[in-house]
């Protein structure tokens, strides 16, 4: 059948009006073969082989945004959590190789280079922890690389000691970027279950059981969803509300497949997933909370905000699970509050408390994301919200997460602007009472029963 | 060779979908039928140079269609220019559309670039300057990405 001027203007109407793009081409490397003993070696092989295996990767997201129209929005790098590639090394090594690692994406042009993470949710390695002690030093010395701990999964629980370092490493990230309102911890991001094919970022690294270089692709419509929605009568019903946003789900997450494939293509490398989740951005129109508004909601945080979060979330699945058979990565609808226009303005008018947010992450596809909190929170605040979110995780068998902001100086009702994807942040309330002696308990969380499934 | 029978150009026509199946355009047919007529005439054409041929027809033109969408005020001229800057790089138009909601206008062309005397770029950078001239957003897309997102 030949495609109908409608289906044209359609797709013409999606990137041209509604924002639609893809959010991110991230490649992911395996930097396992560059272990070495000696310190100058590890970092040569790493940046030779960073360099050789990604140089190609930025010409040709460009060539596939030429010849489709269809605009990319960030080229990234994911590598072997380093902690691993890196194991046996100090903490001041470590932030050498950060450096390192800075250098090669500040050369390739890249807007992110992902991985710097260690996955402890049952216990640390000395690699492992010398990776965390380094985060704060780390991030504030570099600009493109970000950082990520999994804590915790639903097979082994919490790793109630990493949760608690986690609460004083953010808050130690802030203090060391306070000169640029905290910055380092937009690059920080503590996991619950952390997928291993994950191109968005802070959280994005290349699992150990991914082959040895692959793209993946992380979409970004939130827009084209939003009209799908608005043009629905508002005596819909539910059911055939959850087939419009599937349908259109199934354009982007097709739209996201093709051109994740041509970028492997162009450069002769293997395809892997596509994420279909809804990337938000600042931009007018091209945010989730706007969609649950025009579902029927007065504002984000009206009663329901949960439920209309949930057939959201599920419907984006549905619709990318026929589009592909590729999924993986988060796979949902984010709700980074400081990245998303309609998030902020419900939390400038007090509509949404952070206690709200962790309700609507036990149905999206992350957790609490961007959220800039009172620079005065003490750590073991930070390490509860982290477990909170663990709990859910865990408990629900999902990724969630936490990449909460303390900025220093800030109080409830200011404002952060980091400008670009990252967006403007209000500074929202959070509980303070003491919670010391629980988050200090230490040990390991036991696994929920519903981690036991053989 | 003898005049064709029904019953040839039957397998003819059986060939040339099996080799070309959705990829069929007149050019590609027209190599898998002089191929296929050759073979029954008997000539002694090497089958791998043979599909070599059917492939080399095939490729030029994968991914070679695109799609030109140009919006803006009406005026004489506008589909003059555009198809002029098409013919002069030896692109083949295979299918046109326009549309005239009071002074807007949009046209949609389908066209085969596979001779093309320029790249891709240097074609869509020619249009775009055109579409400036005549005040027209032009916007140009290979054909697979509406394929990939409207055809299951």
């Amino acid at each position: 059948m030949p495609l109908s001027i409608e289906e044209i203007l359609e797709t013409i109407r999606m990137t041209e009006v509604e924002h639609f793009d893809i959010r991110t081409v991230t490649l992911g490397i395996d930097l396992r073969d560059c272990s070495s003993d000696n310190l100058e070696r590890l970092k040569k092989n790493i940046y030779d082989k960073i360099m050789r295996v990604a140089s190609e990767h930025v010409k040709a997201a460009r060539k596939v945004e030429m010849e489709y129209g269809i605009s990319i929005a960030n080229k990234r790098i994911s590598i072997t959590p380093l902690a691993i590639v890196a194991d046996g090394y100090h903490p001041e090594d470590f932030v050498e190789i950060a450096q390192t690692l800075d250098r090669a994406a500040e050369e390739l042009g890249v807007d992110y280079l992902a991985g710097y993470s260690a996955l402890v949710q049952k216990g640390f390695s000395k690699g492992d922890l010398a990776l965390i002690k380094s985060i704060p030093n780390a991030l504030s010395l570099t600009k493109h690389v970000c950082s990520s701990v999994n804590v915790a999964t639903t097979k082994a629980g919490i790793n109630m000691d990493a949760a608690r370092l986690m609460g004083e490493i953010v808050k130690a990230t802030a203090e060391k970027t306070a000169d640029r309102d905290a910055i380092g911890c937009a690059k920080l991001v503590v996991f619950a279950n952390a997928p291993e094919d994950n191109p968005f970022i802070a959280g994005a690294f290349h699992g150990v059981s991914e082959p040895e270089v692959v793209v993946n692709v992380g979409i970004s419509g939130p827009g084209v969803i939003l009209r799908a929605v608005r043009e629905a009568p508002e005596q819909l019903d539910m059911a055939s509300l959850s087939d419009r946003i599937r349908r259109m789900a199934f354009k982007i997450t097709r739209a996201g497949e093709f051109i994740g494939k041509k970028v492997a293509e162009f450069q002769n490398v293997q395809f892997g997933i596509v994420d279909i989740s809804l990337a938000p951005t600042p931009m007018p129109g091209d945010s989730v909370a706007d969609i649950l508004k025009a579902m029927g909601l007065e504002d984000v945080g009206a009663a329901g905000t949960t439920a209309a979060l949930a057939l959201l979330t599920d419907s984006v699945k549905k619709g990318g699970m026929m589009a592909t058979s590729h999924v993986g990565g988060m796979s949902g609808a984010f709700i980074p509050v400081s990245e998303d226009a309609g998030m902020i303005e419900a939390a400038e008018k007090g509509h949404i408390s952070i206690e709200k947010l962790e309700a609507m992450t036990s149905v999206c596809s992350v957790g609490l994301d961007m959220i800039a909190i009172p620079g005065d929170t003490p750590a073991s605040v930070i390490s509860g919200i982290i477990l909170d979110e663990c709990a859910i995780g865990i408990m629900n068998n999902k990724t969630t997460a936490a990449r909460i902001i303390p900025v220093p100086g800030k109080k409830a009702g200011e404002f952060v602007d980091y400008g670009g994807l990252l967006g403007k942040a209000p500074i929202m309330k959070v509980s303070q009472l003491n919670n010391q002696i629980f988050v200090n308990r230490g040990g390991q969380y036991p696994a929920p029963s519903r981690g036991q499934r053989n | 060779m003898n005049a064709l029978k029904e019953d040839d150009i039957r397998k003819i026509a059986e060939e040339a979908l099996r080799q070309l199946g959705q990829a069929a355009s007149p050019e590609t047919v027209e190599k898998v039928v002089k191929s296929t007529i050759a073979k029954m005439d008997g000539s002694n054409k090497d089958v791998v140079q043979e599909w070599k041929e059917v492939q080399a027809a095939q490729k030029p033109r994968k991914g070679e269609r695109i799609i030109i969408t140009a919006f803006g005020e009406n005026q004489p001229g506008i589909l003059a220019g555009l198809t002029t800057v098409l013919a002069e790089n030896k692109c083949d138009i295979l299918d046109l559309t326009q549309k005239l909601m009071q002074e807007f206008f949009t046209v949609m062309l389908l066209v085969d670039i596979s001779d093309s005397s320029k790249d891709f770029e240097t074609l869509k950078n020619a249009l775009i300057k055109k579409g400036e001239e005549l005040n027209l957003k032009v916007i140009i897309q290979h054909e697979d990405i509406f394929n990939a997102m409207h055809r299951i």
